[in-house]
């Protein structure tokens, strides 16, 4: 399997002066192309930390990180923009769709600022927008749909550029269960047909329970690793309940 | 606690308020200076003598309040609705409504406090600079203006009174609002908008609407001066104007961005798509304040405009009907109801040219005759015909009266040969036609031999009158014997002379004699003095006026733009966060900010071109050639500097929003 993200000895401080907060500490762990990786841990484990050093959001403050073979560090800040645009896909906990575009808007705005030619996008939102069964919303505003339906615009836009990495920040984080069921049956399904790779933080141990492989941070320290391998779900979401119990750390417990 | 708190919020957040500060600021400094002119000693004095002036100055004081009443309250209101969220959180804290409204009424009162201060200072110098036009305007020389105590009061009075006024509009609202909208707030969603090539051709209408006001507004004045109507049109093309200028807005913002957003290959670029909806969101929410800030800015400009027209017109009339320094006038028909005939001034020639070589001296003294030719021949060619002019006859001078009139005001003398040329009186005159007139005088005919154009003056009180042979002139009825003098001096005091000059007469007008003042003498720098104080207040009126309301209407902008910042800080984020880079950013935010700032100033100063147009023809109406070419100058440079205070607030505002909202 290729190499899609490495990440090499990652440290993050926060702060100055007296008061410095160590919020990742030597991490290093690669993801292969086509995987679904989940990073759980306790609030202030450094999860949210370390998916926004690895989405350019922030700078490490050691370490370095490579996608694709890429070294960020290497990178400019116009570069790094041109490399959110083309590689990587976003999906947060809230606040996702621009709240003034339409549906259809919000999915074709990365190929918009990719200046690809409107033929290309139109066909591109079709197949996205088919394959995730939400074609009949593109003229609808974002207010006019539930959050599970949001989530899973979200979820178009972030696929639509056909990126290398997807990062999902606490994706489930403002849905109830049912809808939170139904994005990870969408990420599962991105995941199996589309191949895409996806890079999720949560400290849901339901929404863990999709991911092929865990990652489970302490003190900005990896602590443990979970494969699911031929596990069913509940038998992972039974073994995260044990390691998180390890941990010693809150878990979100259905 | 809360005042410390208050305290370190205010200190904290300067940089965010800063156009609420200058926005407070100015609006004080121009009310400081306005109440300092109105309630100067020379104002007053002049307002007890003169009604109409008491009038405009009660207008201007009630104006001025509305303005800083409007201005205070938006401007309070838009640092209520910058801090809610805050607020929700010391509610949700434990604070109770009553501290937060403490807290929010320290920190507006230290503010208004602060910029009052400043207002105050800044209008000690806005003042000596409205005096110092005033008074160039007037013709007299610039000297330092005192300042008035009254004004000064006022001021601060209208300032507390509006701050205590918006204090208690603040707390009736923290008072009643829920916390979860505090928090929340009521999200602004974008609501499709149907049918916008409907709305494209009502945007087209109202643009007609808009040239059928200005063509009503023309029609009315040739009306008013033709015809002495009413002027009613004038009146009513004010507000055909505002609701062509609203509909226009309304009918934009529903039409424009919306038709532009069909354009798939446009929107399918960059950030094309997100641009078109942040303006559409905010044109459609804004579209009436939009067009009144529009006509606000439109009536400003138009205002200064016709303010300045007015000056340059009364300054080329008096130049035509004052040709010389003074002009001791003749008798007039009894008819007109003035003066009884056989009553003569008590003041003689000599009392008066002794009375004038006191002020001046006399450089030239020429007298002269007009004659009634008792017909109205060339009145035929011209539009002062029928029933109102019944008994309006032609007059006449001899060639050499007029050359010795013609080369004091150092012209080459005239040679009418065999016929007779026109003097006009008014520049109308100038574009008539009398070919074909011919004047039957002493059994002789005299052909019409051209008009003299070479410049214009109204030697006795008529707009026409012909130069003819000397021979002409025999035995015709005099009816005007007037002195033209030259004075040596230019500058003594006209006004003073001409009250020397004064006496007063008879005259009935159809309810009994009754005493009135008379004066036999044109005394030109008295009449200067006189309408230059009168246009002095009109045009530093208009000015003031317009300035204000240019300003309101940027001050608007700017704080409805400022007021949005939370939400644009989020959106750019999220642009952030899918590859926008910085620069692409700030292109985005740069043609929001500025086609929101820009569209309703427009029309306006697409405006000051058929409004220039207007008032060089108004000035043809009543008769003024010259000084044409000045007015347009006036115009250009009023809508420049419109643009230029335009520009500044928009440079303030762009950098103000870039500060807080691109993400880097």
């Amino acid at each position: 399997m290729d190499e899609i993200l490495k990440v090499e000895n990652v440290t993050k401080y926060y702060g100055s002066g007296s008061v410095v907060t160590k919020a990742l500490d030597g991490i290093s762990f690669t993801v292969g192309n086509g995987e679904f990786t989940a990073i759980m841990g306790a609030s202030g484990s450094g999860k949210s930390t370390l998916l926004n050093v690895i989405s350019t959001i922030d700078r490490v403050s050691a370490g370095n990180i490579f996608v694709e073979g890429k070294s960020l560090a290497d990178m400019k800040e116009s570069q790094l923009s041109k490399f959110r645009r083309d590689k990587l896909g976003f999906i947060f906990q809230e606040y996702n769709l621009l709240d003034t575009l339409t549906v259809g808007e919000n999915i074709a705005l990365p190929l918009n600022l990719k200046r690809t030619s409107l033929a290309k996008t139109n066909a591109l939102v079709a197949k996205v927008t088919g394959v995730l069964g939400v074609r009949e919303q593109l003229d609808k505003f974002p207010y006019e749909l539930s959050g599970g339906e949001r989530q899973r615009i979200a979820c178009a836009r972030a696929i639509i550029t056909n990126p290398a990495l997807v990062l999902a920040d606490e994706p489930t984080g403002a849905l109830d269960s049912r809808n939170s069921r139904i994005l990870m049956q969408t990420f599962e399904m991105l995941n199996r047909d589309l191949k895409s790779t996806i890079l999720m933080v949560t400290h849901d141990a339901v929404v863990g329970s999709y991911a092929e492989r865990i990652l489970f941070l302490k003190d900005g320290r990896i602590w443990s690793e979970l494969n699911r391998g031929d596990r069913d779900r509940q038998t992972m979401y039974r073994e995260i309940l044990s390691v998180m119990a390890g941990l010693g750390g809150d878990v979100d417990v259905h | 606690m809360f005042t410390k708190l208050a305290r370190r919020n205010v200190k904290r957040q300067l940089g965010n308020y800063l156009i609420y500060f200058i926005t407070v600021s100015l609006t004080v400094a121009f009310m400081f200076a306005i109440n300092n002119v109105i309630f100067s000693e020379q104002m007053q004095q002049n307002a007890e003598s003169e009604q109409s002036l008491r009038g405009l100055l009660i207008f201007l004081t009630v104006f001025v309040a509305c303005i800083v009443a409007f201005v205070l309250g938006y401007a309070t209101s838009f640092m209520l609705r910058l801090r809610k969220r805050e607020f929700g959180m010391y509610l949700t804290l434990g604070m109770t409504r009553r501290n937060i409204l403490s807290i929010f009424v320290t920190e507006t009162m230290l503010m208004c406090a602060a910029a009052l201060t400043v207002g105050i200072l800044l209008g000690l110098f806005m003042y000596q600079g409205m005096m110092a036009v005033m008074t160039r305007l007037m013709g007299a020389p610039i000297d330092f203006a005192a300042y008035s105590l009254k004004g000064l009061m006022l001021t601060v009075i209208l300032v507390v009174a509006m701050f205590v006024l918006s204090s208690v509009t603040s707390a009736i609202y923290l008072r009643r609002v829920k916390i979860y909208d505090l928090i929340h707030g009521a999200r602004k969603v974008e609501r499709a908008v149907k049918h916008p090539v409907f709305w494209f051709v009502v945007m087209l209408l109202a643009l007609a609407v808009m040239a059928v006001s200005l063509v009503i507004f023309r029609i009315s004045v040739a009306d008013t001066v033709e015809n002495d109507g009413r002027g009613m049109g004038m009146l009513a093309s004010i507000p055909l104007l505002a609701i062509g200028l609203v509909m226009f807005h309304i009918a934009l913002a529903r039409s424009i961005a919306n038709m532009l957003l069909k354009n798939r290959t446009l929107c399918s670029r960059g950030t094309n798509t997100f641009t078109l909806r942040q303006l559409s969101g905010k044109l459609n929410s804004n579209s009436i304040l939009a067009g009144v800030l529009s006509f606000l800015i439109g009536f400003a400009i138009i205002g200064a405009n016709v303010s300045f027209t007015m000056k340059v017109s009364e300054r080329e009339a008096i130049e035509i009907s004052c040709p010389f320094d003074v002009m001791l006038n003749g008798f007039e028909p009894s008819d007109q109801g003035y003066v009884e005939n056989d009553v003569k001034s008590p003041i003689t020639i000599e009392e008066g040219e002794a009375i004038m070589e006191e002020y001046s001296g006399i450089k030239e003294k020429i007298e002269f005759k007009a004659y009634d030719t008792g017909d109205d021949v060339l009145r035929a060619y011209t539009p002062w015909t029928g029933e109102r002019y019944e008994g309006v006859t032609d007059m006449v001078i001899s060639q050499s009266d007029f050359n010795r009139l013609w080369e004091a005001l150092g012209h080459e003398p005239v040679d009418v040969g065999d016929g007779f040329q026109i003097i006009p009186g008014a520049s109308q005159v100038g574009e008539m036609d009398f070919t074909g007139a011919e004047l039957g005088l002493g059994g002789k005919t005299y052909a019409y031999g051209g008009t003299i154009t070479e410049d214009y003056a109204r030697l006795i009180s008529e707009y026409l009158l012909a130069v003819v042979p000397d021979e002409a002139v025999e035995g015709l009825p005099v009816e005007y014997e007037n002195i033209a003098y030259d004075l040596e001096d230019d500058s003594y005091d006209g006004m003073a002379m001409q009250e020397e000059l004064r006496y007063y007469g008879v005259a009935d007008y159809g309810s009994g004699p009754v005493n009135i003042e008379m004066c036999d003498y044109d005394v030109k720098a008295a009449i200067i003095a006189e309408r230059n104080q009168f246009m002095a207040i009109l045009i530093i009126g208009a000015l003031y006026i317009a300035l204000v309301f240019v300003f309101m209407a940027i001050a608007i902008l700017a704080l409805k733009t400022l007021s949005g910042l939370s939400d644009d800080r989020h959106r750019y984020r999220l642009l952030s966060q899918l590859g926008t880079d910085e620069k692409e950013q700030k292109k985005t935010l740069f043609r929001q900010i500025f086609s929101f700032f820009f569209l309703p100033f427009i029309l306006p100063t697409l405006l000051s071109f058929p409004v220039a147009y207007l008032c060089g023809d108004m000035m043809k109406q009543v008769g003024i050639m010259e000084g044409i070419g000045e007015v347009y100058l006036i115009s250009t440079i009023i809508t420049v500097s419109v643009v230029v205070i335009y520009a500044l607030y928009f440079t303030a505002t762009y950098l103000i929003s870039k500060r807080n909202v691109i993400h880097r």
